[in-house]
């Protein structure tokens, strides 16, 4: 699903982001990425959705060389990839509603895909009781909840997932884990950097440990360190 | 992938509100340089209907008393006929002259309904082989004071004076019009750049979710386009009810006597504001659409 071949990623200023960087990752699988802040796990991510560059290397998304994608399909790429973030990115003035609606109103989805499609993602992540709420009126973990029914109502194959859970408390954290692993089991990729390491101990998944920039363990079944 | 109309008009419309002093600032900069410009174009046309009568080469008027006798008139067309320096000659008659008239000074109803075919002077039009103005004035010279001649009128004397005094308010005018126009561009470019800031969080969105980059970018083009298009629209009145006007009433000046015969015919106006409104879609599309692909990349 997502293969990275000698992939070497260098910021301005020589700061090396990802060294020579092979790995795979098959359809359906659930890998963290773990390593110390800086050591290229996000770069990873934006990389695999092509928000960046490499300088080397190849990168291989569903079979597809996305380094030999012209721009303008670019935004083709990105409707099967879903992202979640830290800072979650909704959108203040919209409901919980019109954010999860807006994703599927911007890639031009009829207007009755959107109307059957956002209550059943809302029922799915257990928001159906906040439709008409704002962000602000959310907790921490329903606003992620909200972001990651953005990032999956148009089922992409794979979800990237940027520390979900680095601004929740451990308790809410279970439950936003809980969801992507629900995610995962219907066939989604899903690849997630973190730094919970309990998270990681619990679910016993795939780890991928980073240190600055190079792969230095993969693991299935693994623990954080 | 369709674009939805109401998508669009609805973040337009937002995008517009949310920036009224800055929209207000790009909209009334595009008023005042396109009304310089169409006063420009305007003006130029007004020049070409007062020069009507000289078109196509002729160069001086042999006009002739209204009450010239056939055999006075004879001799004048035998000497246009066997002067060697005239290339070509036209005669027109009281009934033409008085359709002259009427267009030259169709603004002025009054006047035209005192005067009557039988006053006005018939006259022949000459074209001379050649076009310098000491030549043409010794030829026209010839025709001066002879029996039935009223008057010799040279287009260098008129068309010249016309075109000189034109060409002093026109280009400044259009200079102004080129600069502010340029403003108006980059006021557009602003504002367009300011809107997207203002949204850049769902910008940001779109491209995570996979909207495509034109999808994105219309609404903002839309919104330049339309900022035009109002400045366009206020300039189109301003041209049709003030400018217009404005220009009539030169014509009717007798104190300025120059601008005899400056008449502005609803075709030109029309074409006037044709080429304002298209000036003005160019200008908001081109100002947003550096906007958008200088500050909105993949």
């Amino acid at each position: 699903m997502i293969k990275l071949e000698n992939v070497s990623k260098i910021y301005k200023g020589d700061v090396v982001a990802l060294s020579d960087a092979s790995v795979e990752v098959n359809r359906g699988e659930f890998v963290f990425l773990v390593g110390a802040s800086g050591s290229g796990k996000s770069t990873f991510l934006r990389l695999v959705n092509k928000e960046e560059q490499p300088e080397e290397g190849q990168i291989f998304v569903a079979g597809k060389d996305i380094g030999a994608l012209p721009s303008w399909k670019v935004p083709h790429l990105r409707r099967n990839i879903g992202s979640v973030f830290q800072d979650f990115k909704l959108l203040t003035n919209k409901t919980v509603y019109e954010n999860v609606a807006f994703a599927l109103e911007v890639i031009g989805r009829p207007r009755h895909v959107v109307k059957t499609q956002v209550p059943a993602i809302l029922e799915l992540v257990g928001l159906a009781k906040k439709v008409d709420n704002f962000p602000n009126e959310l907790s921490g973990g329903e606003q992620q909840r909200v972001s990651i029914a953005r990032a999956f109502v148009n089922r992409p194959l794979i979800l990237l997932a940027d520390e979900p859970t680095g601004n929740l408390d451990p308790a809410t954290s279970v439950g936003i884990m809980r969801l992507l692993d629900r995610i995962n089991r219907t066939g989604t990729t899903v690849l997630m950097a973190t730094h919970d390491r309990s998270i990681v101990d619990t679910m016993r998944r795939r780890v991928i440990e980073l240190d600055r920039g190079s792969i230095i363990r993969d693991q299935s079944r693994g623990v954080y360190e | 992938m369709a674009i939805k109309i109401d998508y669009v008009a609805r973040e337009t419309a937002a995008n517009l509100l949310r920036n009224v002093t800055l929209t207000l600032a790009s909209v009334l900069t595009v008023v005042v340089s396109l009304t310089l410009f169409g006063s420009a174009l305007l003006l130029r046309q007004g020049v070409e209907n007062a020069n009507d009568r000289f078109k196509g080469g002729i160069e001086f008027i042999v006009y002739l008393q209204p009450q010239i006798t056939e055999d006075q008139k004879a001799s004048v067309q035998r000497d246009l006929d066997s002067n060697p320096d005239v290339k070509s000659f036209t005669f027109v008659n009281q009934d033409e002259t008085y359709e002259e008239f009427k267009r030259l000074f169709q603004n002025s109803p009054q006047l035209v309904e005192t005067v009557t075919p039988d006053i006005l002077p018939p006259s022949f039009r000459v074209a001379p082989r050649i076009q310098d103005p000491e030549v043409v004035k010794a030829l026209g010279d010839q025709f001066q004071g002879k029996p039935g001649v009223y008057e010799v009128v040279f287009a260098f004397e008129v068309v010249q004076r016309i075109q000189e005094t034109f060409n002093k308010i026109g280009v400044r005018f259009l200079a102004a019009a080129v600069l502010l126009l340029v403003a108006a561009l980059m006021l557009i470019l602003n504002t367009i750049r300011v809107a997207m800031f203002a949204r850049r969080r769902e910008i940001e969105v779109m491209k995570l979710v996979g909207a495509t980059n034109w999808f994105i970018r219309i609404p903002f083009i839309v919104e330049g386009i339309i900022q035009t298009l109002l400045g366009a629209a206020v300039a189109v009145g301003f041209m049709t009810f003030l400018i217009r006007p404005f220009i009539d009433e030169l014509s009717r000046d007798r104190v300025l006597p120059i601008f005899q015969g400056f008449v502005i015919t609803d075709s030109n106006l029309i074409y006037t504001n044709v080429i304002v409104v298209v000036v003005a879609a160019l200008i908001g599309a081109i100002g947003s659409a550096v906007a958008v692909s200088r500050f909105l990349d993949v």
